[in-house]
């Protein structure tokens, strides 16, 4: 293993979440997960829904990301979110309870056809953190 | 006797007076703090969302996007006005509704028909006082604004922009321009100016970067500038609800100056009545004596 790490810089409208060196990174795009480690190429991408997995040594540690934007830029990985949710935090039940409105809704526009996907698979994807602790 | 204790009734008034005052500018220099903090947190946010903006837009060129485009005319719009829920904060909501009441003035002269929405019980009085139709009405933002509350609103204008239902947001509140200076200003948010914002220029000198874009340039964008909005919308908020606290600091303490002031004033009037009547009742023993001898 190289003894380079990455610094993780998570930002959420509200305050700079972490802010710390970590080993390597495992997050969702917005077509599927990517994963970050020491000396990647510089990228801006568009985050999706889902876990956010933070390897430090042999300890790894979850949190839930909600969307935003990522950006490699040297050994700086800047992550925006609307919002973190550490994954143990995640209240599932909540979460179920989205999946199923989300699921119940008769979508007549093409707007809330995606709408409808887009809602559904925020929930399944919270759901799944939430389980994967 | 009578002055001196009318006298002495004022005095404790004024007393506890500046006590009140005293603790309400301790309290406001305590919650400046925390609101300060808040808002240098959330800047970084905002700093990254200019900073990916920049930097993409520098990759997209001739790239448009509904929330950039201004509408050709300029006919209905919404002015959202950011004011205290709290008074004694000196001239913080008579700034903000001095502006309000000139941009009204402003949009019936040219026509224009603007949907009002007032944050905070101080303007919402107002409102209903000067007779003001109100479209929108939010008390719940109090010295601490969180983003989700925000972001509803944003949403809706994002929606009612693209559908062009509106045509412009404007936004009037105090702006936090250091701790020594806050101005109340108009501020458009949309059609937004430029994807990176004032801060953005400067993020732009810096030697550019060859990034890899996923999805591309333009795909991020279009999903940036909602966000740019937002934050600048929330950063209005933050930036109201630290001036609000340091315009209540320094009411708070011209406010403990002056019952200082008084205070000494009514103690020196005070012991002047006490020894004349001290005095008075003095010769009128001393009268009666001689009178009796």
């Amino acid at each position: 293993m190289s003894s380079k790490q990455l610094r993780l810089v998570v930002v959420t409208p509200e305050t700079t979440l972490l802010d710390e060196p970590v080993d390597a990174l495992r997050f969702p795009l917005f077509d599927g997960q990517i994963g970050v480690l020491p000396s990647r190429a510089p990228v801006v991408g568009r985050l999706g829904f889902g876990e956010l997995k933070i390897s430090v040594g042999s300890s790894t540690r979850s949190y839930f990301v909600d969307g935003g934007f990522v950006q490699v830029k040297g050994d700086v990985v800047s992550l925006l979110t609307q919002r973190a949710i550490p994954a143990s935090q995640i209240n599932v039940s909540d979460a179920e309870a989205e999946l199923r409105s989300a699921s119940e809704r008769h979508p007549t526009s093409e707007a809330d056809f995606v709408a409808k996907a887009r809602d559904q698979e925020r929930a399944r994807n919270l759901i799944a953190t939430a389980k994967s602790v | 006797m009578a002055k001196a204790r009318a006298v002495l009734k004022r005095l404790k008034a004024v007393k506890n007076i500046r006590k009140i005052t005293r603790t309400m500018e301790l309290i406001a220099t305590a919650r400046f703090k925390k609101a300060m903090d808040r808002a240098t947190e959330a800047a970084a946010y905002t700093r990254k969302i200019a900073e990916l903006a920049s930097d993409l837009s520098a990759s997209a060129s001739g790239f448009s996007h509904p929330l950039l485009e201004p509408h050709e005319s300029l006919k209905t719009g919404v002015l959202l006005v950011l004011t205290s829920n709290r008074g004694l904060c000196g001239g913080y909501n008579a700034s903000v509704l001095k502006l309000l009441q000139q941009r009204l003035r402003d949009a019936s002269s040219k026509g224009q028909h603007l949907s009002l929405e007032v944050s905070g019980k101080r303007g919402l009085n107002f409102c209903r006082f000067s007779r003001i139709d109100l479209d929108q009405q939010y008390t719940q933002f109090e010295d601490k604004p969180g983003f989700d509350e925000v972001n509803e609103i944003a949403s809706r204008y994002i929606d009612l922009y693209v559908q062009r239902k509106i045509d412009f947001v404007d936004v009037v509140y105090v702006r936090f321009e250091s701790a020594s200076r806050q101005r109340a200003i108009l501020e458009t948010l949309l059609p937004l100016s430029t994807a990176a914002g004032d801060s953005g220029k400067a993020a732009k000198a810096s030697s550019p970067i060859e990034y890899e874009f996923l999805p591309s340039a333009r795909e991020i964008l279009e999903e940036l500038l909602p966000a740019a909005f937002k934050a600048r919308l929330f950063k209005c908020f933050l930036d109201a609800a630290v001036s609000e606290q340091i315009f209540r600091r320094v009411a708070m303490k011209s406010a403990t100056e002056n019952a200082g002031e008084m205070i000494g004033d009514l103690s020196r009037i005070y012991n002047r009545a006490r020894q004349s009547q001290i005095t008075s009742e003095l010769s009128e023993i001393i009268g009666g004596a001689e009178a009796l001898a």
